[in-house]
């Protein structure tokens, strides 16, 4: 797998603005889908989706209003206008278009994108209408003659005023449907439904509407003097610093006042704000400028931005106040670039547009926390917050950020450098002998150009020429940045050609921008063409020369680029943030680091898919539509962290942190897919098959609290790093010796107690159960030792894996022999002796002198008595081939485990010990050097999840096929309760009894016996009503309800390492040592409960066995690095299986 | 004034690109507004993207353009950061001496560099902000601290230093990062080492003085113009003489530079 391909994946579907609403998981494809054409075509909010489509005549009357006019200054003598088109209805929405568009499901890609080719100025929704169903008022089936289904709609258009305008006349607008009579009702029917729901929203639309500043100027109000006294009262809606500090530039200049008598008439004609309809000439009136007073409306109505606004009126101030007080880095940030807005707009140097800067900034960021607040953001709000106010910011914000501008202030700026990478192909493309020249000389176009689209041109251009682009821009999107960028370079073209570094380039344009004021052709005769300024050139070039950059052009070009954009990006982060692990990381190689951060970061992202799909499942469940915080963005379905989770991921908790390490160590790989509730059965297995069940055993707990600097946080890849590195990083056995003990040592006083002791080895039979990877290789001596008992006639083709038993089991064995009583005072006197002897040894093992305070006590008791260490025990130490100590070993064992297994005699290891225990094993010693940190697999070697997804099915991993049933007598005896809780294979058809005789004891057992007698041994205390307190009760107690499975009900059961892991290889651990019998006779006796149990599990074997052997199919199959549907099937009923 | 002209007779000109990298708001932009107009602004406007300007530096055998990028700071922005640095000769990173975290940063932009960068190019750490310390308001002192080259500047810091953190614990000094910590990295990494004032203008022109000098003869490519030599580089006049081109900036100027291409 490639580590990151999927980031670019998620980063792409991040990227392509028209990618929204799909769930990335289920359209791989990269065709934006119809759903996020429709809302992009007509500016729509994304809980809005296409239910129906016609097409339809709209018929507009005749302006009856301008007839009857005072001012009678138009005599309009045309007809009402007619246009075709296609009619859209969603959820909220009417929407009507000249643009020829199919949004319907079974209309093809190619349909359902032509709006993004040329729109000759009208905007991608072209003439027509997107009317809130809410402000529909009444809707008539019109009686004809003809076959025609016609609608007439009536709105409630300049009826949202407390008062009475002065010659309103209703606005009415007729719908011809073309259709067959059942898609025209079909329609009818959707709508009908649709309205009845937008009734419910008319107070919301009142709400907008009256911030609109129309609203007030067709109310009369604005016309004082006129007539209607009782109208002066009424404040204009806020429209923007501007109202308070002066819009920019010269209103005169402007022909503000022409504007707006303009603009008034088409208000009066057409409707205003949410019910407006746009024919040619609104598109004319945006093109020459808007005035200053309805600047910000315009924008929002073109944008959409006040569709947001509609869905969630009160959504800015509710914002604000649920946050209020709160701090954040996005906070800070703000704070800092506050006075460094625009600080030459009067403005910006009062405390009244700083704070609204400041509120907006910080509203926004709360509910974008993927973004928060990026530089030029600040620039960009200034601006909008001298034409509107605060909440009608606050929503165009959101409609720059998440789809005007989608990725521009993301925290990795690919928007903006995926933009950047478009516009040099762009003006490749358009102007070769410039690009030449542009590379020859090595200027760094983007360097230019990167500021104009980052602060919309606000900052390059004098705020009022870039306010005009700002007008084109809200109405047609991103590709009018383009269109001016190209149109900057074409008009400076020959100047720029001189240039021969950046400097030069740099001042070209810079003086160039300086001037835009100025007449384009001073010199000429023409006085019209004098007239034309620099500015308006400007525009027609852009405009008219290029107006083959169509929204579609920018797309394609998006996705050429985007891969190698996301990769530098990538390639970059990972540089920066591998280099900035600190000391501990240099440990390890920067291979090694690498690998490290590409599995964390993959690990998460996957886990986060999965997360994800099964919220979404949930939230199906539940109900379906849900208020989302953010407005434009995707449901939480599609993108990491935008409603709740805040920005995108950067610290795992355990159940991530199970999956890393399945993919990085062997051992950590369940044996069989567990069976998981939470996993949904259907759909979505492409994400469940690529995975490796990860296994959940106590160790991984361990492992995890010992990284996580705080566990609650969950592990970032600063932890990740720092826990490999101090394992991986030195290959100093001693050091991973310590390491495993502090693993262990709870209290942090240096003991680790007889639980301690117990779950020690169980994680070292967990920690092997795999095999060993040739990592470790018994000498013969082990054997001999090994076969120091009666029976040896096996001995020598023990595998590597079963002398590790041993080696585990005699682990067991030597700690209790040489552990330290904790409470001094219960010592007998033989346990006294012990002790010496132990501590004897210790000392002549004499391994890590910087512990001996805290044996002090025992060495003081004991260094009189303890003799000169035989050499044979320094030669054990180096050897770790115990031969001449084995007898006494054997001896000491039955002498000590009595005492060793009572819990009243609580007890526990210290460090040297245990070294002195590990290092007197060849195994364990080997085990330690080179297995345990080796296990752990970063760049070294082949990808471990291929080897450990085919160790099912192969031989050299599990001795399966090759231990034949004594396997079923091992695991009835020794670990039924595991294999019966975690649903392993189980051969059927072995009697139990008969070969209990015969069994091996194994570490797990051994541990199940030891454990099951103190359980014993307790009970038989509390049978004879000595209540006492015991520490391992206590413990036991606290740790059983942990386990998940049910084995931890029984006494002596081994703790669990999760799902099914366990269940072939106790089997394989299946030798019989002799010294081992005397506690499995005393299993026997005890076992009294098993057998039943074990004939539960052998019910169980049938329904367990198949799947497993399905999903070590599946996963070989995946391995091969052809996952195929097929498997994603088998594991999805594996699943629903299992489930 | 160091490099005040001594030039009526025209002298090698050569280009070195040189690029500012650092935390936000620690003051490159201001670094550089005061290297090149001599001037200070308590508002300065958060750089976006990247600002480009130029202004010359005279040596007694030869003159030095130097073609600044500075770059934005916010650390979103770092992924920009390889266009701007891209064949750069020289780097200045700089760190606010009341502000700990911007020497870590520093010290990340010394790394990438060091990794990324064109092999060769000469990096000046700079710990800027410097009246804002005890020792900031001393002048004459801290700008003899360190004002030649690489090796005396960091002997003289290293007394310097030592002198610090005496004050440090005396006074209610904003200063958070000490001479002594922020030399003994410097010198680590083979890095120049200043600290500075743009607010002040102490040491600032011995910065870039000191890169000029450090700037090996080899790797010099020569310039377009020939010697200016009309000696506007003197800090007196410079305003009105050096262009400065600020992407983000209306008012416009024109790169006049007297050169001759
Ligand atoms: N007291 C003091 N303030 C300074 C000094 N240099 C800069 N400042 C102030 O620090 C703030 C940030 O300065 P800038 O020069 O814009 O910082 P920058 O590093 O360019 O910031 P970005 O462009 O955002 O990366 C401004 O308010 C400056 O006035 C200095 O030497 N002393
Ligand atoms: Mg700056």
């Amino acid at each position: 797998m490639i580590p990151w391909s999927s980031f670019v994946q998620k980063a792409q579907s991040l990227i392509d603005p028209a990618n929204f609403n799909i769930p990335a998981l289920s359209s791989p494809d990269h065709n934006p889908s119809k759903a996020s054409l429709f809302r992009q075509q007509f500016r729509l909010p994304d809980s809005q989706n296409p239910l129906q489509e016609i097409t339809a005549d709209l018929v507009l009357p005749l302006p009856n209003s301008s007839a009857n006019q005072g001012d009678g200054s138009r005599k309009v003598d045309r007809a009402g206008n007619t246009y075709t088109g296609r009619l859209h209805l969603s959820e909220r929405f009417i929407c009507f278009s000249t643009q020829p568009t199919s949004f319907i499901p079974s209309a093809t890609a190619s349909t359902s994108t032509a709006w993004t080719g040329q729109t000759h100025g009208t905007g991608p929704s072209g003439n027509g209408f997107v009317l809130p169903l809410s402000c529909i008022r009444r809707v008539e089936r019109l009686h004809s003659a003809s076959h025609v289904f016609s609608l007439a709609l009536t709105t409630w258009n300049g009826l949202l005023n407390k008062q009475q305008e002065p010659n309103l006349v209703p606005q009415r607008l007729i719908l011809q449907l073309v259709g067959s009579r059942q898609a025209c009702e079909r329609f009818c029917d959707t709508l009908k439904k649709g309205l009845r729901e937008g009734m419910k929203e008319v107070d919301n639309l009142r709400t907008v509407v009256t911030d609109c500043y129309s609203e007030y100027l067709l109310s009369g109000a604005k016309g004082k003097g006129q007539d209607g006294n009782e109208s002066d009262t009424r404040q204009p809606p806020d429209a923007g610093l501007g109202l308070i500090f002066r819009y920019p530039g010269d209103a005169r200049k402007l022909r503000d006042r022409s504007k707006m008598r303009l603009w008034g008439e088409y208000f009066r004609e057409n409707g205003r704000n949410a019910t407006l309809i746009r024919q040619p000439t609104f598109h004319k009136l945006i093109r020459v400028g808007l005035p200053n007073r309805l600047r910000g409306e315009i924008w929002e109505l073109t944008s959409g931005s006040l569709f947001l606004r509609l869905q969630s009126p009160m959504l800015y101030q509710q914002t604000l106040s649920k946050f209020d007080g709160q701090e954040s880095l996005a906070i800070d940030e703000i704070e800092k670039d506050l006075n460094r807005s625009l600080p030459e707009y009067p403005g910006f140097q009062s405390e009244e547009g700083i704070g609204r800067l400041r509120r907006v900034l910080t509203a926004y960021s709360w509910i974008d926390p993927e973004i928060g607040y990026c530089q030029a953001m600040n620039i960009v709000v200034a601006a909008l917050l001298i034409y509107m106010s605060e909440a009608q910011a606050f929503f165009l914000l959101s409609a720059l950020c998440d789809r005007l501008l989608p990725g521009y202030y993301s925290t990795t700026m690919y928007g903006t450098l995926l933009d950047q990478k478009v516009f040099e192909s762009l003006v490749e493309k358009t102007m070769p002998v410039l690009w030449d020249h542009l590379t020859k000389s090595d200027v760094q176009l983007s360097v230019v150009s990167l500021p104009w689209f980052l602060s919309l041109y606000i900052n390059s251009m004098p705020l009022v020429f870039a306010f005009r682009v700002l007008d084109v821009f809200f109405l047609e999107g991103p590709k009018v940045l383009f269109q001016v960028g190209l149109a900057i370079l074409r008009v400076n073209g020959e100047e720029l050609l001189e240039t021969q570094d950046d400097g030069s380039f740099i001042s070209v344009l810079k003086s160039y921008f300086s001037r835009l004021d100025e007449s384009a052709h001073p010199r000429s005769e023409n006085p019209k063409l004098r007239a034309i300024t620099r500015f308006q050139e400007l525009m027609v070039v852009a405009f008219k020369e290029f107006s083959g950059i169509t929204h579609s052009t920018i797309t394609e070009t998006r996705e050429k680029h985007k891969g190698a954009v996301l990769e530098n990006i990538e390639t970059f982060a990972k540089r920066t943030s591998i280099r900035n692990l600190g000391p501990e990381s240099k440990r390890l190689s920067v291979d090694d680091l690498g690998t490290i951060y590409d599995r964390f970061y993959e690990t998460l992202y996957q886990w986060e898919q999965r997360q994800r799909v099964i919220e979404e499942e949930t939230r199906r469940q539940e109900r379906k539509r849900s208020q989302r915080l953010s407005m434009l963005a995707p449901p939480a379905d599609t993108q990491v962290g935008r409603v709740g989770l805040g920005p995108s991921p950067t610290h795992m908790d355990y159940e991530a942190f199970r999956e890393f390490l399945a993919a990085t160590s062997k051992w950590a790989v369940a044996d069989s897919p567990g069976p998981s509730g939470k996993e949904p059965s259907s759909g979505k297995s492409a994400l469940w098959a690529n995975r490796r069940q990860p296994a959940n055993h106590e160790f991984m707990q361990r492992l995890y609290r010992k990284w996580a600097t705080n566990p609650e946080e969950g592990l970032n890849l600063q932890n990740v790093v720092n826990g490999l590195a101090r394992l991986k990083g030195s290959p100093d056995i001693m050091n991973n010796i310590n390491y495993f003990f502090d693993l262990y040592d709870d209290s942090g006083n240096g003991q680790v107690d007889r639980e301690g002791i117990l779950k020690i080895s169980e994680a070292l039979l967990f920690l092997s159960r795999r095999g060993f990877e040739g990592t470790i290789t018994a000498t013969p001596s082990v054997e001999n030792l090994n076969s120091t008992a009666d029976r040896d006639h096996a001995e020598n083709s023990l595998t590597t894996d079963e002398k590790f038993l041993g080696s585990v089991s005699a682990f067991i064995r030597r700690c209790f022999e040489y552990a330290d009583p904790s409470h001094p005072e219960n010592r007998k006197a033989d346990q006294q002796d012990a002790t010496a002897e132990a501590t004897e040894k210790l000392d002549s093992f004499a391994i890590g002198d910087d512990d001996e305070e805290e044996d002090l006590i025992d060495v003081d008791d004991t260094k009189p008595a303890s003799s000169p260490a035989p050499d044979a025990t320094a030669q054990t130490a180096k050897s770790a081939t115990p031969e001449s100590n084995s007898d006494d070993h054997n001896r000491s064992t039955s002498e000590s485990a009595n005492p060793a297994l009572d819990p009243n005699n609580p007890l526990h290891i210290t460090l040297p010990t245990f070294r002195m225990v590990v290092l007197a094993d060849e195994l364990l010693e080997q085990f330690f050097e080179s297995y345990f940190p080796q296990s752990f697999h970063l760049s070294d070697h082949p990808h471990p999840a291929a080897l450990a997804a085919s160790s099912s099915m192969s031989s050299n991993l599990t001795t399966f096929s090759n231990l034949g049933s004594i396997r079923s007598s091992g695991l009835a005896a020794g670990s039924a309760p595991v294999a019966g809780a975690s649903g392993g294979i189980v051969p059927p058809g072995k009697g139990l009894r008969g070969v209990l005789d015969n069994i091996v004891s194994d570490g797990i057992r051994m541990a199940a016996e030891v454990k099951k007698r103190m359980d014993e041994a307790q009970r038989d205390l509390e049978r004879n009503a000595l209540s006492r307190e015991e520490d391992e009760d206590e413990e036991d107690d606290e740790d059983y309800p942990r386990r998940e499975n049910t084995a931890a009900a029984i006494p002596g059961g081994i703790p669990s390492w999760g799902a099914g892991a366990y269940g072939a290889d106790t089997e394989r651990r299946s030798i019989v040592r002799d010294a081992d019998r005397d506690l499995l006779e005393g299993a026997e006796v005890l076992g009294g409960g098993k057998e039943e149990r074990t004939s539960l599990l052998d019910g169980k074997d049938d329904a367990n066995h198949a799947p497993r052997k399905v999903s070590g199919s599946a996963a070989s199959a995946k391995d091969d690095g052809s996952p195929t549907a097929r498997d994603g099937e088998v594991i999805s009923k594996l699943v629903e299986f299992e489930s | 004034m160091s490099e005040a002209a001594s030039a009526n007779a025209p002298k090698p000109s050569s280009s070195v690109k040189l690029v500012l990298l650092g935390e936000a708001a620690v003051g490159k932009s201001s670094l550089v507004l005061r290297f090149v107009n001599n001037d200070f602004q308590e508002n300065k406007e958060p750089t976006i993207g990247a600002a480009f300007l130029t202004q010359k530096c005279s040596l007694p055998t030869r003159t030095i353009k130097f073609e600044i990028w500075d770059t934005a700071g916010q650390e979103r922005f770092a992924s920009l950061a390889p266009m701007y640095y891209r064949n750069a000769q020289a780097a200045l990173v700089v760190y606010d001496v009341t502000k700990p975290s911007s020497l870590t940063k520093a010290k990340h932009w010394v790394a990438e560099l060091q990794r990324q960068a064109s092999p060769g190019i000469v990096i000046a750490l700079v710990g800027n902000k410097l009246d804002l310390t005890n020792d900031g308001g001393d002048v004459s002192e801290a700008a003899g601290a360190a004002q030649d080259e690489s090796e005396s500047a960091q002997n003289g810091e290293e007394g310097a230093g030592e002198e610090d953190e005496v004050q440090d614990a005396v006074s209610g000094d904003a200063r958070k990062v000490s001479t002594r910590e922020a030399t003994g990295y410097a010198e680590e990494e083979g890095l120049l080492f200043f600290e500075t004032s743009a607010k002040t203008g102490t040491n600032v022109v011995d910065v870039f003085t000191a890169i000029a000098n450090a700037i090996p003869e080899s790797s010099l490519k020569t310039g377009r113009g020939t010697g200016a030599g009309t000696g506007q580089t003197s800090l007196g006049n410079r305003s009105a003489e050096d262009s400065r081109v600020n992407l983000g900036d209306r008012n416009a100027a024109t790169a006049k530079e007297g050169c001759a291409c």
